[in-house]
């Protein structure tokens, strides 16, 4: 099953970002162990140097992860053929479990490479580096991420075999399906719908009340909410979202509105979401990280405008997802 | 006295450790008052260029401090070094250190497309100080075409885009014929009625005789005597 | 963001001031992003044809097996298979394939009298009729491998080793030809007395299932009616196929695995050396206020424009070669694909799928190979160039 280009284009990629990460784990173990932000010796000098490196290498994960995210997604959708019963990429998915967990794990690479992102942004802007060595333990952190990811998706790849007959969207996120999907479908939908509803408008407003509260508790818990207001809204898309897009009242897909035939709707759906929840996210790191007065004059500056930016594209994400009930004839009355 | 430069016990150690050792800079303390025309004097391997450059924030001192209008920047991570470097000091070498095949008014701009300054602004700069220089009717040549003199003007030009407050200048008479260099004092002068402050790292007497430098430091071995 | 744009606009005039040095690199890099888009875009423009051909194929087919081979099957298995709960019509078929020696080609010979899905309408002149004997209607290819017009007579070589002679009543003309490229179809009866086939027995089955969800079902009870019968069902063709296509490109695709490797290694190598001119450039720039990660940002564009620039006219270049040449420069190596003939024009396909893949392939370890590089290259000390 490896010979497949997309799989092939996969692995090679994660092939490429594990060594250069591998080499910035290798760099971070160095700065933690000699960095001294004293000293004007030139080990210190060469360092520093080599941060830039290591944020440079962070980008290009950044970007990789989200781009292997979605060539994981296209890839599996189009083998949903090899398997009897899969229709979409839920049910190539389906066909080996293990996929899942390469695609939870593509998505906390995109989180914990953001917040890496942010955290040296802080760092660089602040004269004393204060969060080195801080960045650097999460580096290491991230580290074993990617390792799993690439081992998770030969796991998955390695362990397709064709023929497997899988539930799809279709029955397996439909109510009788077991496991965790088939439950996120299975929730009552208009309950689901408050739920939903309600959670976004708790998150904005709490997100709007510490843009203009100093209290250090609000900011932690606009950050805590953020990934609530995420796993709600996953699971909303999959519950009832998705079956405004599709107009089918059994089809949970979470996938298949990333696709032309809807207008390719599920592009700014998710980047608003993950967006909004990245930034909200930071919000609450941000707020961990103020431990002198130089990094709290420079994170309170950057904490606002990531408030800012999170409120707007969570409601962002509101709108799209409110605009096709409104505007569509479909309903979900009595599913 | 309104000081804008200091430096208290600096030292600079390159190689530390190794065989070949050594201490361009050694325990050096000086203070440069704002407004000031100071030459650097002192023999070849003195450490003239290595006190300017330590001063200018191309690099950090091993020990010691260096007060920059007010701030010390000898323990600063490098990006903040460029930072003031950017937008205080004006820089001419001993070469003209000019980028062959692009225009005058580009090498002139350069130093300013990391900064984020909108383009009408950098023209707009540009062309003032291509106009104060008199090479504004070669804006368009590549500068590998324009006589000593113009490239001279060029590399002045760049040095001035920022309007730094502190202009520092290695050897700038080191390539240049009695004409030029006359011609180079001249703009010198005019830099200095405009109050900015001049540090010359030099030998040349051509330079230093002149009336219009303040006050002379001469360094040996790295010291200052 | 005026500020990338500027570094932009000189990461693209320095480019262009050593235009002869990187057009070795853009020419190499254009090679590989051509070659390996020809394999992807001929892969799947076969594999769209296929499923395209497939698409009025019936769900389900039902061969005869006798010692581990395709056996003519008997029409007493069509009652028996009729009575399976869920079965529609049950049709017998009578198809082969004929070897014309004049030609070198291989032909595939249908006897029926009844048109062809979605075919029939691209269909020059008439077809042919029940109990019309002598007449043939043939596809687009054999038209012109043998020069053949509506009207002249086509000679087939029988299981007698005499030739019969067909009159020419009809001609396909489809675009994407595929299907009916090298198609002869004659009526039933022509067909038996050509090969020399006894009464009553048929090449194979089709069997139409009412519920599309019962096939797998109804092919299972034809299994256990008749242990001698092999069912097919369109899904499972359909599977064979995309496992195989994406097999073949995927196999191709890896035996290029070194020539990419080198590619990494002369993106690094050139990335790393530079001659005197650049590293004075970068040890000017950082003098004058540029900073280390406005270096890498530079160096970021350069790659970034010449990746680009590179992708896209490789591209363009295996879309052209692919589309409007018949991959000309790999058909030596395409003899292997026995279902494509000689001329074939394939429909201009491409996906973003295909380009995303082929951006994993190329642009992302090419950028991985220049990190390094760049980033040695930005932490020139900035007072180098004070030192001559
Ligand atoms: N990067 C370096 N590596 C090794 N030695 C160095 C380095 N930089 C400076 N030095 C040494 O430090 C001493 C001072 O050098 P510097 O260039 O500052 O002198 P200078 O007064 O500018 O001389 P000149 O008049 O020739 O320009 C010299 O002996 C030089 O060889
Ligand atoms: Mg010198």
């Amino acid at each position: 099953m490896i010979l497949h280009p997309g799989i092939i284009a996969l692995l090679t990629g994660a092939l490429i970002e594990v060594a250069l990460l591998i080499y910035s784990s290798y760099i971070g173990l160095v700065i933690i162990m000699r960095w001294n932000a004293n000293s004007s010796t030139e080990e210190q000098l060469s360092l520093e140097r080599k941060t830039y490196l290591v944020s440079t290498i962070m980008s290009f994960v950044l970007a990789f992860s989200i781009l292997s995210t979605l060539l994981f997604i296209y890839t599996v959708d189009g083998m949903h053929r090899l398997f009897t019963g899969a229709m979409c990429a839920t049910g190539s998915l389906n066909a080996n479990p293990v996929g899942w967990y390469a695609l939870y794990m593509k998505i906390s690479i995109f989180f914990l490479a953001s917040i890496w992102i942010a955290v040296n942004y802080i760092d660089q802007r602040t004269e004393d580096s204060p969060l080195v060595k801080k960045k650097f333990i999460l580096l290491l952190c991230i580290t074993p991420f990617l390792f799993s990811d690439i081992y998770l998706q030969f796991r998955y790849f390695l362990g397709l075999k064709p023929n497997i007959i899988t539930s799809c969207c279709g029955s397996l996120f439909s109510k009788e399906g077991g496991g965790m999907a088939g439950g996120l479908s299975g929730l009552p939908t208009h309950p689901m719908e408050y739920i939903f509803f309600s959670s976004i408008f708790i998150y904005v407003f709490i997100a709007c009340v510490s843009l203009f509260s100093s209290k250090g508790f609000i900011k932690y818990l606009t950050g805590l909410m953020a990934i609530v207001l995420f796993i709600i809204s996953l699971a909303s898309i999959i519950s009832f979202i998705s079956l405004y897009f599709y107009e089918i009242p059994t089809h949970h897909c979470p996938f298949d509105i990333l696709q032309g035939h809807y207008n390719y709707i599920g592009y700014p759906l998710y980047i608003s979401l993950f967006g909004g929840t990245v930034f909200g996210i930071l919000t609450g790191v941000g707020e961990g990280l103020k431990k002198s007065r130089l990094l709290t004059i420079q994170i309170n500056n950057l904490q606002r405008k990531w408030t800012i930016t999170s409120i707007a594209l969570i409601t962002i994400f509101a709108l799209i997802c409110i605009y096709p009930m409104i505007f569509s004839s479909f309903t979900l009355e009595g599913y | 006295m309104n000081t804008i430069i200091k430096t208290e016990n600096v030292t600079k150690v390159l190689n530390r450790g190794r065989p070949n050792e050594v201490r361009p800079v050694r325990d050096v303390s000086m203070e440069i008052s704002k407004g000031e025309t100071v030459v650097l004097k002192g023999p070849s391997g003195s450490g003239k260029t290595s006190l300017l450059s330590l001063v200018g924030c191309m690099n950090r001192p091993t020990s010691g401090k260096i007060i920059v209008k007010g701030k010390d920047v000898a323990k600063l991570p490098e990006r903040f070094l460029n930072l003031i470097r950017r937008n205080t000091f004006g820089f001419i070498f001993q070469q003209l250190n000019l980028i062959n095949g692009i225009s005058v008014k580009e090498n002139i701009m350069l130093p300013l497309y990391p900064t984020g300054s909108g383009f009408p602004e950098l023209k707009k700069r540009a062309e003032n100080i291509m106009d104060k220089l008199g090479i504004t009717h070669r804006k368009h040549f590549p500068v590998q075409g324009l006589s000593g003199g113009e490239q001279q003007r060029v590399a002045i030009a760049r040095a001035l885009i920022n309007n730094p407050d502190i202009i520092l200048a290695d050897e700038p008479t080191a390539h240049l014929d009695t004409k030029l260099s006359g011609d180079l004092i001249n703009i010198m002068k005019l830099l200095k009625e405009e109050g900015k402050t001049i540090v010359i790292a030099t030998h040349d007497p051509l330079i230093y005789e002149r009336d219009f430098i303040d006050r002379m430091i001469e360094m040996r071995d790295g010291k200052i005597i | 963001m005026g500020k990338h744009i500027k570094i932009l606009e000189f990461a693209l005039s320095s480019l262009w001031r050593r235009k002869y040095k990187n057009l070795g690199i853009i020419m190499v890099f254009t090679l590989i992003v051509m070659t390996l888009s020809s394999i992807l875009l001929l892969t799947y423009s076969f594999k769209r044809e296929a499923f395209a051909i497939l698409k009025g194929a019936p769900e389900l087919i039902i061969q005869k097996i006798r010692a581990g081979r395709h056996d003519f099957i008997p029409l007493s298995y069509t009652k028996k298979i009729r009575e399976v709960p869920g079965v529609g019509k049950v049709i017998p078929r009578l198809w082969g394939y004929y070897y014309d020696i004049s030609t070198g080609g291989n032909y595939t010979v249908l006897g029926t009298f009844r048109g062809i899905k979605n075919s029939i309408n691209v269909l020059k002149g008439k077809f042919i009729r029940h109990g019309e004997s002598g007449v043939c209607v043939i596809g687009k290819g054999i038209s012109q491998a043998r020069f053949a017009e509506i009207g002249d007579r086509i000679p087939i070589k029988g299981a007698d080793g005499k030739f019969h002679s067909f009159r020419i009543k009809g001609i396909f003309g489809a675009d994407s030809n595929i299907i009916t490229n090298d198609l002869i179809i004659i009526n039933p009866e022509d067909f038996k007395s050509l090969f020399g086939i006894e009464n009553n027995i048929f090449t194979d089955i089709v069997v139409q299932v009412y519920n599309p969800s019962e096939i797998n079902n109804v092919a299972a009870r034809i299994k256990a009616l008749f242990p001698d019968t092999r069912p097919i069902t369109k899904k499972e063709i359909l599977r064979t196929y995309d496992t195989l296509f994406d097999w073949r490109s995927g196999l191709v695709l890896t035996m290029f695995a070194g020539a990419l490797l080198a590619f990494v290694i002369l993106a690094w190598d050139k990335a790393t050396a530079m001659n005197a001119e650049e590293k004075k450039e970068i040890g000017i720039l950082k003098a004058i206020g540029w900073e280390t990660s406005d270096i890498m940002e530079l160096k970021f564009w350069e790659g970034f424009v010449i990746s680009s620039l590179s992708f896209l006219t490789g591209l363009i270049g295996g879309y052209i070669h692919i589309f409007f040449f018949g991959a000309s420069i790999f058909s030596p190596a395409l003899k292997g694909w026995s279902v494509i003939y000689p001329d074939f024009h394939l429909m201009p396909y491409i996906n973003p799928y295909q380009i995303a893949v082929l951006l994993f392939l190329t642009v992302i370890p090419y950028m991985a190979a220049t990190i390094v590089p760049s980033w040695k290259a930005s932490i020139t000390d900035p007072d180098v160039i004070m030192r001559g």
